[in-house]
């Protein structure tokens, strides 16, 4: 059966390490941090962190870097770009998956809780183990697939509505935040490709100079892969790049029944 | 799948990948909506003519199926419902019981459940439709 309940070694402890805030800070915000060390044999905990938030950027991520340089170096967890471009502080905060970068603290009430992606293994605090999502998205092949040869002396042309059609979808940054919300996902993520994945398909689909649409669609066409969306929309709730994979979910269906009927 | 899939050796594009596309789901999911749009009128009249039973006795009951076309209707309601049923309850299935053998058994089990439960229903409903024709 789908497990509706954490396994007894991933239950999180609440007894956690407590990091009081300096003497003297006049604008403190708690932390609770999910952390796991897969070197102990303990099971994952919660850790409190009080942060002088005068001290600190407004961001989420500003305050996980202000953890890591001035009061725990042990957490982990993964950024880049902090401009919401590159998709690699994708966590769940205060209950949503979203981008630390371009998550506010100020727009969170009470305590900042900051969890790992949803229903993924877990490496080592935040970070999560997106190995099968990359290869997920590997799998609906994400690059142009063509017969006819380019034009000699210029690139493969678009008009420009063609072009509009995958100027968004094309825009997904992979963070994995949608994926990681979606329940479907949760309880089949070894069959079932995930909105991001099917929005990398979709992407290919609807593009004017690839030539393997229905190969692509035939790839797709499966009670798993693609029928396991049943239109919760969590994904497009998640994004944090306000994209839209349930609709591109929709019409990707819809084009499954236009060639048949 | 019973084992885990990140067991074993084989990458990762091919485990994701594991034994390809069914080339399958569309006419699920077609047949889906299409019984749920088939249900709009044919589950209001049902209702409709419940509510308007004078009362829900033997007698008023068999009186409302023995007319040809109620009993067309409730029969037709019957089979449709069913098998909306059929459909919906096969992907719940399909989401949440994981392992090999109990997902076969549970799905074979509906199966035959909702075959038995429509028959039984239309059957019914016909015998109270024909029964009085014939007599």
């Amino acid at each position: 059966m789908a497990e509706f309940s954490l396994p007894a070694n991933s239950k999180v402890r609440k007894d956690g390490r407590v990091f009081k805030a300096p003497d003297g800070a006049t604008h403190v915000r708690v932390f609770k941090i999910y952390r796991f060390d897969p070197d102990s044999a303990e099971n994952p905990r919660l850790d409190t962190y009080e942060i002088d938030m005068d001290q600190c950027g407004p961001m989420v991520l500003d305050a996980l870097i202000k953890i890591k340089n001035e009061i725990d170096p042990t957490l982990t967890f993964r950024r880049s770009c902090r401009e919401g471009i590159c998709g690699s502080c994708a966590m769940n905060i205060d209950g949503r998956n979203g981008l630390a970068c371009i998550s506010a603290c100020a727009d969170i009430k009470g305590e900042v809780r900051i969890y790992p992606l949803p229903h993924m293994p877990v490496i080592k605090d935040l970070v999560a183990d997106l190995t099968d999502f990359y290869a997920q998205y590997a799998s609906i092949k994400p690059w142009l697939q063509t017969r006819t040869p380019a034009p000699p002396d210029s690139e493969r042309l678009q008009s420009k509505s063609e072009q509009e059609k995958l100027d968004r979808p094309s825009a997904c940054i992979l963070c994995a935040c949608c994926s990681t919300s979606c329940p479907s996902y949760w309880w089949n993520s070894d069959r079932y490709l995930g909105p991001a994945a099917l929005l990398a398909a979709y992407r290919w689909i609807v593009d004017s100079r690839d030539e393997a649409t229905g190969e692509r669609l035939d790839q797709l066409e499966d009670p798993f892969r693609l029928y396991r969306c049943h239109t919760i929309m969590n994904c497009t709730e998640a994004c944090p790049k306000d994209l839209n994979p349930a609709r591109a979910i929709g019409e990707l269906k819809q084009m499954m029944a236009h060639r048949r009927y | 799948m019973d084992e885990s899939p990140r067991v074993g050796m084989r990458s990762p594009l091919g485990r994701v990948t594991g034994l390809g596309s069914a080339k399958d789901g569309t006419g699920h999911w077609w047949a889906q909506r299409l019984s749920a749009l088939a249900l709009v009128p044919l589950a209001s009249w049902l209702l409709i003519s419940i509510l308007t039973l004078p009362n829900l006795g033997y007698a008023a009951v068999h009186d409302w199926l023995s007319r040809p076309l109620e009993g067309f209707l409730a029969a037709l309601c019957t089979g449709t419902l069913t098998y909306h049923s059929y459909l919906g309850t096969t992907v719940v299935v399909e989401d949440y019981v994981h392992g090999r053998a109990a997902k076969l058994l549970s799905l074979i089990g509906l199966k035959f459940m909702h075959v038995l439960v429509g028959g039984a229903g239309i059957f019914a409903i016909l015998r109270l439709t024909m029964g009085t024709l014939v007599s």
